[in-house]
Parts: C-alpha cells; structure tokens; sequence
C-alpha cells in the first residue's frame, strides 16, 4: 500500500451496517486509523477537535443521505472554511442517479461512490484521490 | 389499478438491483423464482425491511402519478447468514448489530433501481427503510396497491421481494 497505513480516516453514515462495513474494508485495504460517526452533525465537531488537537483527519468517507446533516452539507461546510478546503473527501451513496454526482462535483468532492461496491473498488478509488 | 405492463416493466429494476448488491456485498448470487400475487398481509419471513417510494411516470406524453413499496423479508436463518457474510462476523441471533442490515440493502437496492426507473420514465422520491422484525409480523400495504411476491433462492436461504405498485 502506497499510503501510510496509519492515516486518520473519519467513516460517516447514519447506519451502523454500512459503517461497519467500510470499517472491514478498510482495514483489508490495510488501514488502521479509523474513527466512525453516524451523522454529519456529529462528525463535524469531531473533524474541528481533532484539527484544534494538532492531529486533523486526512481523510473522509461519508454517506450521503444522513438525518441530521447529510453528507452534502458536510462536505460545503469543511469546503467553506480555510481548514479543511482541501481535506480529501469521499462521498458515498446508494443513489446512482448522475446529478448526484454533479451537485457533488460543484460542492468540492474529490470522488464519489455508488452502492453497492467491493474493497477492490473503494481501494481504487482511494488511490485516484490520492495519486490525482 | 396499475397497468399490468408498467408493473413488469417497474419490477425490472429492482430484481436487477437485488442481484447485484447481493453479488458485491453479500457475496452471493439470487435465484429469483416465479413472481405471484400476495393477497395477505402476514410476511413469509421474520425480518422485513420496508421502503416506500412515490412519483411520477413520464410516458407517451401522458404524467401520472404512481405510489410504490419495496419489501425484502427473511426467514431468520437466512438473515443471520446474510449479515454474517455482510458483516464478516457471525450472528445467531437477532440483536441491535445487525438490526439495520435489511434496511441498508432495501436503500441499496432502491438507489439503485433508481437510475434504471428514471431512464424509463419514472421521477422518483424515496423514503427511510424501517425493519419489521418477529414470527408471522404483518406489512401495511398503501391502499389501492397491488402486492405482488417474488421468492428468491440463494446459497444463505430462502428470501421474499415484494412489490407493491398503484397508479393514480
């Protein structure tokens, strides 16, 4: 693996199963450093401790569709301030339709995924935010 | 009453959609056998998740408006394989951890059929899965609805996919 194994990766979705789940295939993508929240108004004040600690995550994974505060705005809040204008930012989400990807692309994402996918999948697409 | 061809055509993508996120997460292939007509309330499985789905269809020129239902129910033997594959754990029995796996593949499978909908003409608004969980529960169809039940076969058991359909 290409990057450090101990990047400090923050997983965001509303349902435990598919935290859960990105959590495993991280960790078979050889990550170690994974914390979860389960909205995005949760990850928020988290994303802000850490940054304020010294130690800001590198990267986010986050659901699209959450209650509270959907991925979508998370991604323009962190993209709105200076701090984390150019924290890597992977959006996931169970709708395929293409002006998803759109609204995303204007919002600032660095890449997009679509339920259902594989490690192998999710790794690739790391890789192009990474290496891009 | 929906027109018997929408209604194929409607189910379509959501048999697709099934396959598929069952082939990438799950780890398995479905086996869909002959769709019939679900005249009871009552589920043949002990989990449901349930998703409802609402919009327009665009066709010919013509607008209507359609409601829909997606349900996915499993016996509880088939469910804690299913979440065991899913999860990379094993699961016995039903509890809080695997609570949210059918409402995550209902979503799955609806954001999927999605796409495919909207290319035959179909807008669509859809709802938050809610899960439904004990022996011989029963589903609340919306009214007007007709409820049609594919069973599906795979190497983690039996599964139902209902539908539900009704244009206005």
């Amino acid at each position: 693996m290409g990057l450090k194994a101990d990047m400090k990766i923050l997983v965001v979705d509303d349902m435990a199963t598919m935290r859960k789940i990105i959590k495993n295939m991280l960790g078979q993508i050889g990550f170690t450093n994974i914390t979860q929240a389960d909205d995005g108004s949760t990850a928020w004040p988290l994303i802000e401790k850490a940054n304020k600690e010294g130690v800001p995550y590198e990267f986010i994974l986050s659901d699209w569709n959450m209650p509270k505060m959907s991925g979508l705005d998370l991604l323009k809040k962190m993209r709105a301030s200076d701090e984390f204008k150019k924290t890597p930012f992977l959006m996931i989400t169970a709708e395929a339709e293409q002006g998803n990807v759109v609204i995303a692309v204007k919002a600032g994402v660095s890449n997009f995924i679509v339920k259902p996918f594989s490690a192998q999948v999710l790794k690739e697409k790391i890789d192009k935010i990474f290496n891009s | 009453m929906a027109s018997a061809t929408n209604f194929i055509e409607f189910s379509r993508p959501f048999i697709n959609a099934a396959k598929n996120v069952f082939e990438t997460m799950v780890f398995t292939k479905l086996e869909p056998q002959k769709p019939g007509l679900k005249k009871s309330q009552v589920s043949n499985g002990d989990v449901s998740s349930v998703l409802g789905l609402s919009g327009e269809l665009t066709k010919g020129g013509d607008t209507i408006e359609y409601r829909a239902m997606l349900v996915l129910s499993w016996p509880y033997e088939t469910y804690f394989k299913v979440a065991s594959a899913m999860l990379m754990e094993t699961y016995e029995e039903y509890n809080d951890d695997i609570a949210d796996v059918g409402g995550e593949i209902c979503n799955m499978i609806m954001g999927n059929a999605k796409r495919d909908l909207a290319v035959m003409g179909y807008s669509s608004n859809m709802a938050i899965p809610s899960i439904i969980e004990g022996p011989k529960h029963t589903i609340k169809y919306p009214v007007g609805t007709t409820v049609v039940e594919i069973p599906i076969n795979s190497a983690h058991g039996k599964m139902f996919m209902e539908l539900c359909y009704a244009e206005f």
